[in-house]
């Protein structure tokens, strides 16, 4: 009896493998049945993706604000004191001012790159089921979201769209170990190519083997050819350690990136882009020195936050103002 | 394993799979993450016996490859899930009656969750896919094996519970 028990379970066992070797190989193939299934479902998570944000994202915060609670405890005491003045304001007040001061700043990075923008909201972070580092955003092929546009955010390239839905879309973010960006150094133009590893710092190759990489330099997006997947000239990060070594051709080190991927809320994405690099004026500075002109605007709902989603396309005019002005 | 166990133990993983995209998908836990629909997966299976264990493993596998931020093709956590199923069905003997054992069960279900992931990298990386470096692969799988450790014993009792309740009376004899 055992036996043929245990016969049974191995036959089980070896129909359920070849099932299974049988989808992956047709999915290795591209065959569409199985690509087709995992954007139904990505397109049936989307209205629960949302609706659960909107009401457990500041109980999904609340790991991420212990983890941080060290190094803001100073400033933890400032904004305790000026809590007592906003003691009257709702939570919900809160967060959506914290919305849009994500959204505005991705309008302003937008507005000087002349870039035609989408904004989007997060509602979910990659699965833990998977090592792939993703978001899911509330915009999809019926914003104008296709795959390989650029996503920014407020202080640079967050990633690049991997899968849309008519409403959702994967942005794979640059910390992803298999994501790889043409990047030039800002004040050198040294070209090289910037790699994910899983973590907030990235890997810088450098391919000229005559340039040099020095600590503190900005990297910007190399751009591809018809602004896709990459347009130029945006943001990327900063060198944090340079390797001196002489064991490879070429120089390499790491890189800091200039957007906060754990504290992503409101991201752009980028639908064109004009075709030359808006170059070093993009890098985040302290204490922007030109005048933002935004002439058009997402459109207000009843809080008066500028909805996310709708297609916007911001001017910027550099011109040095004496005084530091932005106007809507 | 009766069709219709299969048919809500589906219903069931589809449900689960909801709950971690959507919800636990949003919780930032430090040190890495944390997978429930793993964790509740590993441990139905090490529930169920001889060929429920593999039936269970197969269909958790598969609605977790509906996953659209998997980047492993369809089919590969069907196969280790497939897999993990045979390998507790075939040692369950060994390891005694883990439901009389809360604890055992729980390091059972934490070892089961940290063979499914080290499977997982093991058999993406034969297939090419860049699954990171091997620290923080490491790391991660560490990290599962925590939260997982932590937080198995609080829905343990309901899942037994829940379970219990989807039996035959064939079955619970």
């Amino acid at each position: 009896m055992a036996r043929g028990s245990g016969n049974r379970s191995r036959l089980l066992l070896i129909i359920l493998l070849v099932t299974s070797l049988f989808f992956i190989t047709l999915d290795l193939r591209g065959v569409s049945l199985t690509k087709g299934s995992r954007s139904v479902a990505q397109t049936t998570l989307a209205p629960v993706q949302r609706t659960v944000s909107d009401i457990f994202a500041p109980v999904g915060r609340f790991f991420n604000d212990i983890k941080n609670f060290g190094s803001i405890k100073n400033q933890l005491t400032a904004a305790e004191k000026a809590n007592d003045q906003l003691k009257s304001d709702l939570i919900q007040a809160e967060d959506t001012k914290g919305q849009l001061a994500q959204l505005k700043g991705v309008l302003d990075l937008a507005g000087r790159g002349k870039y035609q923008v989408v904004a989007a909201r997060v509602i979910a972070r990659g699965s833990a089921a998977s090592f792939s580092q993703t978001i899911t955003i509330d915009q999809g092929s019926a914003g104008g979201i296709k795959t390989d546009m650029s996503v920014i955010s407020a202080n640079g390239l967050v990633g690049l769209v991997k899968n849309v839905t008519s409403s959702t879309a994967i942005v794979q973010l640059i910390s992803d170990p298999s994501f790889k960006v043409g990047v030039r150094i800002a004040k050198s133009q040294s070209i090289g190519v910037l790699q994910g590893e899983g973590t907030n710092t990235f890997s810088l190759q450098l391919l000229d083997p005559a340039g040099t990489i020095n600590v503190g330099d900005s990297l910007l997006t190399n751009g591809s050819d018809n602004n896709h997947p990459f347009v130029p000239g945006v943001p990327v990060g900063q060198v944090t350690w340079v390797d001196h070594t002489t064991s490879t051709l070429t120089q390499s080190g790491d890189v800091k990136s200039y957007a906060n991927l754990n504290n992503l809320g409101i991201v752009s994405v980028i639908l064109s882009a004009p075709t030359a690099a808006p170059a070093k004026a993009l890098v985040p500075t302290p204490q922007p020195t030109v005048t933002i002109y935004v002439t058009a605007q997402p459109t207000p709902v009843a809080t008066g936050i500028p909805v996310p989603g709708a297609a916007v396309t911001p001017s910027a005019s550099p011109t040095p103002s004496p005084t530091p002005s932005k106007k809507k | 394993m009766s069709a219709l166990r299969a048919g809500i133990s589906l219903a069931f993983f589809f449900l689960l799979f909801g709950i971690q995209e959507s919800a636990i998908s949003l919780i930032h836990f430090p040190v890495a993450g944390f997978s429930l629909y793993l964790a509740v997966a590993i441990a139905l299976i090490a529930f169920e016996d001889g060929n429920a264990a593999i039936i269970t493993g197969f269909i958790a596998g598969l609605v977790l490859d509906l996953s659209p931020t998997s980047n492993g093709p369809f089919g590969q956590w069907a196969l280790i899930l497939t897999l993990v199923g045979y390998i507790f069905t075939s040692n369950r003997e060994s390891i005694a009656d883990l439901t009389s054992s809360p604890l055992t069960f729980v390091l059972f279900v934490t070892f089961g969750v940290s063979i499914a992931l080290v499977t997982y990298i093991l058999f993406g990386t034969l297939l090419g896919e860049h699954n990171g470096s091997l620290s923080r692969d490491f790391y991660i799988v560490l990290a599962n094996a925590f939260w997982t450790l932590i937080i198995t014993p609080i829905f343990l009792p309901a899942l037994s519970r829940l379970r219990k309740l989807t039996l035959t009376s064939k079955e619970r004899m």
